[in-house]
């Protein structure tokens, strides 16, 4: 795998890596890369379809409100500010 | 005391032999003296257990005993537990303490089990030595130079160094089976949708299962009976019956169709341990068993396929920690982005990032089509190779895992090498099959070797009966810690 | 070249909420509103460990509000993961649909008038798909932070992706009406736009006449009232054609409306790597949707605008004012109530567009909440009608229901406004102004009929609230050609 590839990926997965880091990463992902290729010799393709768990309407959910979690006990592994998660000003 | 089954203890509670809160004192001395070095928990709860096992025994003075109250278990890290911090093993959730309880821990308590603390895992469950752990790297009970493999390797060392009864693990591509085998313990991998996820940090949803360790077949079937069933916060739990998982107990193995996927036996395999499941399967034929040979092409592709499934899955999963919401916050000054990358940077270990870097590729626009488009096609041909192999057969007889433990300090750097010892195990989590992991004999410097049977969905009391019948058989060497 | 040198080419993905009770994938309220994360569990704020399960009621309406507008439903749904980094999605992935979504094409027949002529067009619908709406962020400048609130993560959306079949800003806000106006009746969707729960990304080019392929778009998103909607293409127009007649090219990017500035500008930096990595939902079942399943939800949908606007012209009232009661649901659900109680679809509309919208159109009534009844204005419709009150207190009767409330015909009887016909009464009072009026009376039957409006008025004066001047007329005019024979 390219140095130019895991940087790109490690933007998408929101990650940050030293230059070092990123040496070792190339070289682990440039192996791990190579065992993912076997696959490349076997010509199959996914089919939704097979994918069916004969789910229906009636084994949905049935729509009843129930009670939420306290918002003390919903922040309570947070940074929080009047009742709310806290980040830094978000800009568009 | 500790070295007891679940059943045994059951017993010895309910003729009131021991009190629950005695018993629960026994596993915490043995904590406190054996995991210094053996390293299997990463939180031990002892005042909340103690609480527990009082409730209990006040259970069982009123004669409302169900089969695991006053019973001492341990739960692996990645469960949630309300109020009890679950770390995953990762920097990342160092202090995490979730507001809600897993499913299965509601369920444990509804039957008064006592929980001893949290067992230690690699991080987020990626892993099959525990090394990768934040907190508690977990060394072997057979040879503390050895590691107890994983992810579950804390649940599974510490069942082999009965420092708990019994313990709950998760197995994502071998996560109990291959501990289990490495730790000399009996481990089971229920089918998927048998017990519900809710509360099991996901690690790769379409094949996470929670199931119980134990030092029988028995004792894991009374554990699976109680935590196993529908849930209506798991929308992929089954809705199907729940039986008793041990009421093939003792039905014998007579006429039973026991198949051998030559594949599994391949090179790779060391050959202790292939002659050691070899011998297995010939006491199965012993006992009346009948031996078919079968075959699965596609599995030289399945480390493939379940790696980039699993690692697609977890990189989705794994996106929610941001140091936002709980779990590690940089202390780094700058924008919401700067905040989160170095959050993440700075709360995953290596393994995770790796395999959170494999997902974004596998499901990135350009690759997606060859590498999970391709898994997910590889994934049902496989599912289809494993129907028509129970065509010809009720069982499949396996090695859990090519070797047995290895040092601690060996593979572990070499992701490739660590991957493809994968290969025993991950099919059966590519299938959503049940299968258990049972020891069945020791290498020459007395490390254990464990096989795995594999059944039918929804199948695992046939698994559960065959193992014990396998165990009746043999004789168990315990760990000497 | 002049913006009238090219052709817009507008297409939109319009977000409406749907009105269950709990969120889509867990148990907490979906009402709008409520106090900072108070409608928040484990699962809605994407706690690990957290699984979602799908809300059946939200699959229900989203297949009706296929059906409203048009669609085919597929038989085999499938959601997906849309992966990416926002404070307000705590998971950092939306559940949405990509590949198989609920609902398949569809087509929106709209009506609006150009420069006073009236037109009308099919947009074509290109999917409905079922997805969950994220949370909302406070900005705290003083302090540099955005604060997240999650009682809207996780309220079920439906995300109606059009063809780019627009070709004016016009067509894009009457579409948007349309389309809530379907909703509404359907009974999915309150589309409030204030409160958010309708929603539009426009995505917008620009062609020159006589071109057949689209031009480069930008997508304007989160545009949150008709208004702006309308806004925002005609800005976007403007904008696009300057840039193409500078001979410059359009960038293919996402962008905002700022609807105080009335502009436009890119919303997310280039820097940024961009990929959705879409792919299934491990943890969500796929649903199959059986033929009595789709039956059963189409056969429940109500009467729609179109066969509503049929029905009361075929009551007799004019096709305009037929339209303006059926283009707002509460209006007429309103009207069809008050039916019951008086079957006079014609009077009743006169009140209705008259009397009624009028005042909610001052800001008077708040019409989803008036403290009249259905069945008590259809009353009062019908005292007016009876002359049991005269037009004028008819109004003022209202004007006091829609305040107070209250009965009319109480209302009537306290403020003296009820007329009871006493006939008894009428000609007492008539043989009094007679007598006391002999001047006038002499000059009526001599010839001098004139004189009869002065007479009148006094019995009248006399009378007030005892009879209808349809009564005292014809009883005066009796006794007067008695006194001429």
């Amino acid at each position: 795998m390219e140095l130019e590839m895991v940087k790109y990926l490690s933007k998408l997965a929101k990650l940050s890596y030293t230059d070092e880091e990123l040496e070792q990463a190339v070289k682990d992902m440039t192996s791990i890369i190579e065992i993912m290729d076997t696959i490349k010799d076997i010509d199959v393709t996914y089919d939704p379809y097979k994918d069916n768990h004969n789910v229906y309407l009636e084994d949905l959910r049935e729509d009843v409100a129930q009670p939420s979690l306290p918002t003390d006990k919903l922040l309570q592994n947070a940074v929080n500010q009047d009742n709310c998660f806290v980040v830094p000003k978000v800009v568009e | 005391m500790t070295e007891k089954t679940v059943k045994q203890l059951r017993e010895l509670l309910d003729r009131k032999e021991i009190s629950a809160p005695e018993l629960t004192k026994e596993y915490l001395k043995r904590i406190e003296t054996v995991d210094k070095s053996l390293e299997s928990f990463i939180t031990v709860t002892a005042d909340k257990a103690l609480a527990a096992a009082e409730k209990a025994q006040e259970r069982i003075n009123r004669g409302e005993t169900a089969p695991l109250t006053g019973i001492p278990l341990a739960i692996k890290d990645n469960i949630c537990t309300e109020g009890v911090k679950t770390t995953c093993a990762s920097r990342m959730l160092e202090n995490f303490v979730p507001p809600y309880n897993a499913t299965v821990m509601e369920k444990l308590d509804a039957q008064d089990a006592v929980m001893l603390g949290k067992t230690s895992l690699d991080e987020f469950a990626m892993g099959g030595s525990t090394q990768t752990s934040a907190f508690a790297k977990t060394r072997n009970p057979y040879d503390i130079s050895r590691v107890p493999g994983g992810s579950s390797g804390g649940s599974a060392a510490a069942v082999g160094g009965d420092l708990c009864a019994a313990s709950l693990g998760s197995d994502t591509g071998g996560s109990i089976r291959q501990p289990a085998s490495f730790c000399g313990v009996t481990g089971i991998k229920p089918t998927y949708g048998r017990v519900s996820r809710y509360g099991l940090v996901a690690f790769a949803s379409s094949f996470d299962q929670i199931g119980p360790i134990a030092r029988s077949a028995e004792d894991c079937g009374i554990i699976l009976n109680a935590i196993s069933g529908s849930d209506p916060h798991d929308g992929t739990s089954s809705r199907n019956a729940v039986p008793d998982f041990n009421e093939k107990i003792g039905k014998g193995m007579k006429g039973v169709k026991i198949a051998v996927v030559k594949e599994f036996f391949a090179e790779g395999v060391d050959d202790e341990v292939r002659n050691s499941v070899m011998a297995a399967i010939d006491t199965y034929k012993a006992m009346g068993a009948e031996i078919v040979e079968a075959s699965m092409p596609s599995l030289k592709y399945a480390i493939a396929a379940y790696y980039l499934i699993a690692s697609a899955e977890a990189s989705s999963n794994l996106s929610r920690y941001d140091g936002i919401k709980y779990g590690h916050r940089s202390d780094i000054v700058g924008s919401y982005n700067d905040l989160i990358i170095a959050s993440r940077s700075e709360g995953f270990g290596d393994e995770v990032k790796r395999r959170i870097l494999l997902g974004n590729y596998a499901l990135s626009s350009g690759y997606y089509d060859a590498y999970y488009g391709k898994a997910m096609g590889l994934r049902q041909k496989i599912r289809e190779e494993y129907a028509d192999i129970f065509t010809k057969c009720d069982l499949i007889i396996t090695p859990t895992a090519p070797t047995v433990a290895y040092g601690v300090n060996e593979n572990i750097d070499d992701p490739k090498k660590m991957y493809q010892a994968d290969f025993c195990t991950v099919t059966v989590n590519i299938a959503s099959l049940p299968a258990i992991s049972t020891p069945c004999g020791y290498d020459s410097k007395g490390m254990p070797i464990g096989m795995s049977i594999v059944g039918r969905m929804w199948d695992e009391a046939s698994l559960i009966a065959a193992a014990d019948a396998f165990e009746k058989q043999f004789s168990r060497i315990p760990a000497k810690l | 070249m002049a913006v009238s040198d090219y052709i817009p080419v507008i297409g939109l993905e319009i977000h409406s909420e749907l009105l269950t009770n709990s969120k889509v994938f867990c148990t907490c309220s979906a009402e709008f509103g409520g106090e900072k994360n108070t409608r928040c569990c484990p699962v809605c704020s994407g706690l690990p460990g957290t699984l979602p399960v799908i809300n059946r009621r939200a699959v229900e309406f989203a297949i009706k509000a296929g059906y409203a507008l048009g669609c085919g439903i597929n038989k085999f749904s499938v959601w997906d993961r849309k992966n990416y980094f926002y404070p307000d999605l705590p998971k950092a992935y939306q559940i949405s649909e990509l590949n198989l979504p609920i609902c398949l094409a569809g087509e929106v027949p709209i009506e609006y008038e150009e420069n006073g002529e009236k037109k009308s067009k099919v947009i074509r619908i290109n999917h409905i798909h079922l997805e969950e709406d994220a949370g909302k962020l406070v900005h705290d400048d003083l302090n540099g932070v955005s604060l997240c609130d999650y009682n809207r993560c996780g309220v079920p959306l439906v995300e109606i992706v059009t063809e780019p079949d627009m070709r004016s800003p016009e067509e894009a806000r009457v579409l948007v009406e349309t389309i809530a106006l379907l909703l509404q009746y359907a009974g999915v969707s309150d589309c409030k736009m204030e409160e958010g729960s309708i929603r539009a990304d426009v995505n917008i080019s620009l062609m020159r006449k006589g071109d057949t392929k689209f031009g480069t778009r930008a997508e304007i998103k989160n545009v949150n009232s008709l208004k702006s909607i309308y806004r925002t293409i005609e800005y976007e127009i403007k904008r696009q054609a300057q840039i193409l007649d500078r001979g410059g090219e359009i960038v293919q990017e996402t962008r905002r409306f700022d609807a105080n500035k009335g502009e436009t500008k890119s919303m997310r930096s280039k820097e940024d790597a961009h990929d959705y990595k879409y792919f299934p939902d491990p943890d969500i079942k796929q649903v199959n949707l059986r033929d009595e399943d789709l039956e059963r939800l189409r056969a429940e949908l109500p009467e729609m605008p179109r066969e509503r606007t049929a029905k009361y012209i075929g009551f007799g009232i004019p096709e305009k004012e037929a339209k303006i009661i059926v283009s707002d649901k509460v209006i007429s659900d309103f009207f069809e109530d008050a039916l019951k109680t008086y079957d006079n679809p014609k009077s009743l509309v006169n009140f209705i567009n008259g009397e009624i919208l009028r005042r909610i159109n001052l800001g008077e009534i708040d019409k989803t909440a008036p403290r009249y009844s259905p069945a008590e204005v259809a009353k009062l419709v019908q005292m007016s009608d009876t002359e049991k009150v005269s037009k004028n207190d008819a109004k003022e009767i209202f004007r006091e229901m829609a305040e107070k409330g209250g009965d009319p015909e109480e209302i009537a009887k306290a403020r003296g406004m009820l007329i009871v016909t006493d006939t008894g009464k009428v000609l007492e009072v008539i043989d009094q102004v007679i007598a006391s009026n002999e001047k006038a009376v002499g000059q009526y039957v001599g010839g001098d009929v004139k004189v009869f409006g002065f007479l009148m008025g006094q019995c009248s004066k006399a009378l007030r609230g005892a009879a209808t001047p349809k009564v005292i007329k014809e009883e005066l005019e009796k006794k007067l050609k008695s006194l001429c024979d």
